[in-house]
């Protein structure tokens, strides 16, 4: 403020002074008396204060002074009651950090753009065979099909493919698998992103011999070659074969998780060029085995882009002459990315701003029990001429204060549960090595300390401010009952709190009860004491099939010598361990054409490893070395019902389809397992002997062990027995079969555990809430209380009373909640398993839960109230 | 000052206390006290200033430099602030009276009967 302005503010007080006196002696010249002539003045002046507030408001920023003023004096108030003060401020820490938290993983997940040059132009490029639809209803891409691409559609700038692939890493102590990248040369540009160092592949090295070559992640280089620059143009031997170091990609580099079926970037070290087809890379039709990504012309929409690729496609079909049609699908690559996470991600967060929102009532009923306080206060302003406006701005500067304070701690306290949520995370969670707070983050948690402040706050606010100042003035410190507007006010927020409560303990609730389902479901296989462990074969040394024979049987005739072996053997793929090696299979006499036969899960195994992995034989017997070179398979239970329904199988003739058409004689039936997840019902499943066909002994397998003992016991005996049969092969897992199980369902333990933790906070919050009001309640009628017992009111009834007053609202709530949990069931019915979202066991157990936790929180005051002394309540007034 | 007497007063309009303290100041310099009470003087004791309005209203028009304040020495003899009118005053005030005018005659355009129009 300017000088001049500071002095004529001071000097208003003088002015308005002599004003009145001006006025005083007027009056008294009309013929008042002194004292009366005073009074008159002074009425006619009006409100001294507020002429000279509103004189200074012409010349100020006032709403900036008394927001300084307000803050200090909410500063000073807050410190005078540190109980209320701290649990507001750590509750809503806790509330806002844990929203913050989740929110970080929703942005990075779903809301941030992927890092690439225009992501929105970039679609995943999918092939569809209608006649094979029924069982692969969208597949990957062709290797010859995407070089037509290339050259044919012109809606695409360009395209690349890309799988994942494994290599060996030898002459560098321990033989290592190494995850990485089997891209083309022109991957880097499609996504619009380059190497930080060295160079990118050149077109040449897709060609066949020349891709030896690599580039690697920021964080391979950074661990093995300790960033060293030099290390561009060294060579690492990859498969047996020297490669060299071409380029390093920058550390903000992500490739897609969805390109190349990568679980997770973080876990990539190298990218490699094609390196030409292999073998059986040559057709155009089969061998889906490649994500492929395309970047769209500027201006070209995705329809007309899938209009030319679908003509493309036909021709490729023609071409091929197999019988079958070829169709294209283009799918953003954005989607492919987030989309199936979304509705879990979303969920997680609705359920964490309800724990938010449940903070914020308990907060709001804490005020409410101040506002008779208050009320007195505001009365006091507003006589002294504070304007209802005014006297809101004040205690929403409170209520904020407390807000922002609890919201800073939530960020801080963010940053640490944000570590921890991205260590716990399954890999279902895109974009989770992603994850950071970034300036919409900070900015949402800001936000959301405004927005609770002012919720929590407002309700209060309000109801102080409408209050009668008269009113409030005469009726004293104490009433005798409680204010009812009040009261109803902070019933209906008990009811609020308690139906969300009950929502979110029964999502919980659902999904504790589907995961408990899953885990019990009949998996086919023994999951107790059973080890698995996978070994990569290195192809230089492994390239015949009898070779790695006598791998597996050097394994397993050393096993023997460890203590409690029960069985043992080996399979190509295990069970949780995915779809692989898919086959037609038909009978003979049975349909013949690809797109017509079911299709069968192939494994080759021992003939121990039934026995080993607790797959129990229902029918006819295992294969055994005397069987050698006969075609003869085991079969599971579902394909014996599939082609020989009410007949025995032993002895039936199958065909499969593998390569060539293989007649092959039934001589086992064993149970069906889930080969997938736990929560996809079994799959058909052929299971061949090793002298079947030339591939039917796996370069890489799994070997499974039955023990006798703890399963984890053996897993350095194990180690060191494969590395005495061979230093150069790598094991790739080591695990107990109970290992595998339950880690494949982290995606569904995540978000129930969150879900969890949030519903049981939210629980513990609503029964303070509750208590909070009944014991105010209590505390507000000890004098109405006094006088019952003084007139002799049976203390049963009072308990009673009391008891039946604060379950109200909690039966009110408990019933709005069930139906809101059954309304919005639907929503949540994808994430179950074995459930329904209306189960009624969960609806019970819920609604037992509450009701018995709230009936806690009202038994405590409802005892006090019937320990009232009539005469301390009496004299108390 | 009897109730009936206050009944017959009328609450100034919001923002026509500036354009009568512009009118006041028309007639020379005066401080805050003869300001009120030439407003009520002269609309015979029917407008009634809350005077403590007053003081807000001048701060707002030496803000908007419609009138300049001096120091001075009162009726019995204190030392006052004396506020006088500016030029930029004098055309505002010019401004303000033509819409008022404008204001007043639409209003009672409506309010009147057709008869009783001149």
């Amino acid at each position: 403020m300017k000088r001049r302005t500071k002095r004529l503010l001071n000097d208003l007080d003088q002015e308005i002074r002599e004003h009145i006196e001006l006025a005083t002696q007027e009056n008294i010249d009309r013929g008042m008396k002194p004292q009366e002539a005073r009074y008159a003045a002074l009425r006619k002046f009006g409100n001294v204060t507020r002429a000279k507030e509103d004189a200074r408001e012409v010349w100020s920023m006032v709403w900036l002074e008394q927001l300084g003023q307000d803050v200090r004096f909410a500063r000073r108030r807050l410190r005078r009651s540190p109980i209320f003060t701290s649990v507001a401020i750590l509750t809503l820490a806790l509330g806002i950090g844990a929203t913050t938290a989740i929110f970080s993983i929703v942005n990075s997940a779903l809301l941030r753009p992927l890092e690439y040059r225009d992501p929105q132009q970039l679609f995943l490029v999918c092939e569809i065979v209608p006649q094979m639809a029924k069982f692969y209803p969208v597949l990957d891409a062709n290797f010859p099909d995407f070089r037509i691409w290339q050259t044919q559609v012109h809606s695409f700038e360009d395209v690349a493919i890309a799988e994942s692939t494994t290599a060996d890493l030898t002459g560098q102590g321990q033989p290592e698998v190494l995850h990485g990248v089997r891209a083309s040369a022109n991957i880097f540009s499609v996504l619009g992103a380059a190497p930080a160092l060295g160079r990118s592949f050149r077109p040449d090295e897709d060609e066949s011999g020349r891709g030896h070559v690599v580039i690697l992640t920021d964080t391979f280089w950074r661990n093995r070659f300790a960033a060293d620059p030099s290390a561009i143009g060294k060579a690492i031997m990859l498969d047996g074969i020297p490669h060299e170091i071409i380029g390093v990609l920058a550390p903000s580099f992500r490739f897609p998780a969805a390109l190349g079926g990568l679980e997770n970037y973080a876990r990539v070290n190298f990218f490699k060029p094609l390196n030409g087809p292999a073998e059986y890379e040559q057709g155009l039709i089969g061998e889906f085995d490649f994500d492929a990504v395309a970047r769209l012309r500027p201006g070209v929409t995705p329809q007309q882009a899938l209009a030319e690729l679908n003509v493309v496609q036909a021709g490729i079909a023609r071409q091929a002459n197999e019988g079958v049609d070829l169709k294209g699908l283009l799918v953003p690559l954005e989607e492919q990315v987030v989309g199936p996470a979304r509705r879990g991600l979303l969920l997680l967060l609705a359920a964490v701003l309800v724990v938010l929102l449940i903070v914020c009532c308990n907060l709001a009923s804490l005020l409410l029990a101040r506002v008779p306080g208050r009320m007195r206060e505001a009365a006091i302003r507003t006589s002294f001429g504070a304007t209802q406006g005014r006297l809101i701005r004040q205690l929403l500067t409170e209520t904020l204060l407390l807000s922002c304070t609890g919201g800073a701690l939530g960020i801080l306290s963010a940053t640490f549960a944000l570590r921890w949520l991205v260590r716990m995370a399954p890999p279902g969670i895109p974009r989770l090595d992603e994850v950071h707070m970034d300036a919409r983050v900070l900015l949402f948690a800001l936000v959301m300390s405004l927005a609770t402040g002012a919720i929590f706050g407002v309700i209060p606010a309000l109801r102080v401010v409408r209050s009668q100042p008269v009113e409030a003035l005469k009726t004293g410190t104490a009433a005798t009952t409680e204010n009812r507007r009040t009261r109803r006010v902070r019933q209906s927020l008990v009811s609020f709190e308690v139906a969300l409560t009950t929502l979110l303990l029964v999502l919980a609730g659902l999904l504790t009860a589907s995961l408990g389902q899953l885990l019990r479901v009949h998996t086919g296989f023994a999951v107790q004491n059973v080890l698995l462990a996978d070994v990569d074969l290195p192809p230089q040394s492994y390239s015949q099939l009898h070779d790695r024979l006598h791998f597996y049987d050097k394994v397993l005739v050393g096993v023997q010598s460890l203590p409690a072996i029960r069985a043992s053997g080996w399979v190509s793929i295990p069970p949780l361990g995915g779809q692989g090696s898919v086959t037609g299979i038909t009978i003979p006499g049975g349909p013949r054409q690809q797109e017509e036969t079911p299709v069968a899960n192939y494994r080759p195994v021992s003939p121990g490893y039934f026995s080993a992995m607790g797959i129990p034989l229902l029918e006819g017997r295992i294969f055994g070395p005397a069987d050698d070179g006969r075609k003869i398979v085991v079969v599971s239970q579902s394909v014996a019902d599939r082609f020989w329904p009410g007949k025995s199988a032993i002895g039936q003739i199958c065909i499969t389809q593998w390569g060539a058409d293989t007649p092959a004689e039934v001589v086992g039936v064993v149970g069906d397992i889930r080969t997938v997840q736990l929560d996809e019902p079994p799959l058909m499943m052929v299971y061949v002997p090793h002298w079947f066909n030339a591939i039917s002994v796996p370069a890489s397998g799994a070997i499974v062990l039955r023990t006798g003992n703890d399963p984890s016991s053996y897993v350095g005996p194990i180690r060191e027995l494969i590395h005495s049969i061979d230093a150069d092969v790598p094991v790739t897992t080591l695990r107990p079969m109970s290992e595998i199980v339950s880690h494949s369902v982290d995606s569904r333990r995540f978000p129930m555990f969150l879900a969890m933790v949030f519903a049981l906070s939210s629980l513990l919050l609503a029964s303070l809430g509750i208590y909070g009001v009944v014991r105010y309640s209590v505390e507000q009628r000890r004098l109405e209380l006094g006088i019952r017992i003084a007139l002799g009111a049976n203390l049963r009834d009072l308990f009673r009373m009391v008891l039946r007053q604060g379950m109200a609202p909690v039966l009110v709530g408990l019933g709005g909640g069930i139906v809101a949990a059954l309304l919005t069931g639907r929503l949540i019915a994808s994430l179950l398993f074995g459930v329904a979202s209306s189960d009624p066991l969960t609806l019970a157990a819920v609604a037992i839960v509450v009701a018995s936790v709230a009936l806690l929180a009202c038994y405590l005051p409802a005892r006090r109230a019937t320990r009232v002394d009539p005469m301390i309540a009496l004299r108390y007034e | 000052m009897s109730t009936r007497e206050e009944r017959e007063r009328i609450e100034l309009l919001q923002g026509t206390l500036d354009l009568l303290i512009l009118r006041t100041l028309l007639f020379g310099e005066a401080h805050g006290h003869a300001i009120a009470k030439a407003i009520e003087f002269r609309s015979d004791e029917v407008l009634q200033v809350e005077q403590g309005s007053l003081y807000p209203a001048l701060h707002r028009l030496i803000r908007r430099g419609w009138i300049s304040v001096q120091e001075g020495t009162s009726e019995n003899n204190r030392r006052a602030k004396f506020y006088r009118l500016t030029v930029t005053g004098r055309k505002q005030l010019a401004t303000e009276t033509n819409r008022w005018e404008k204001f007043a005659g639409a209003i009672a355009r409506i309010l009147l009967p057709t008869g009783e129009r001149e």
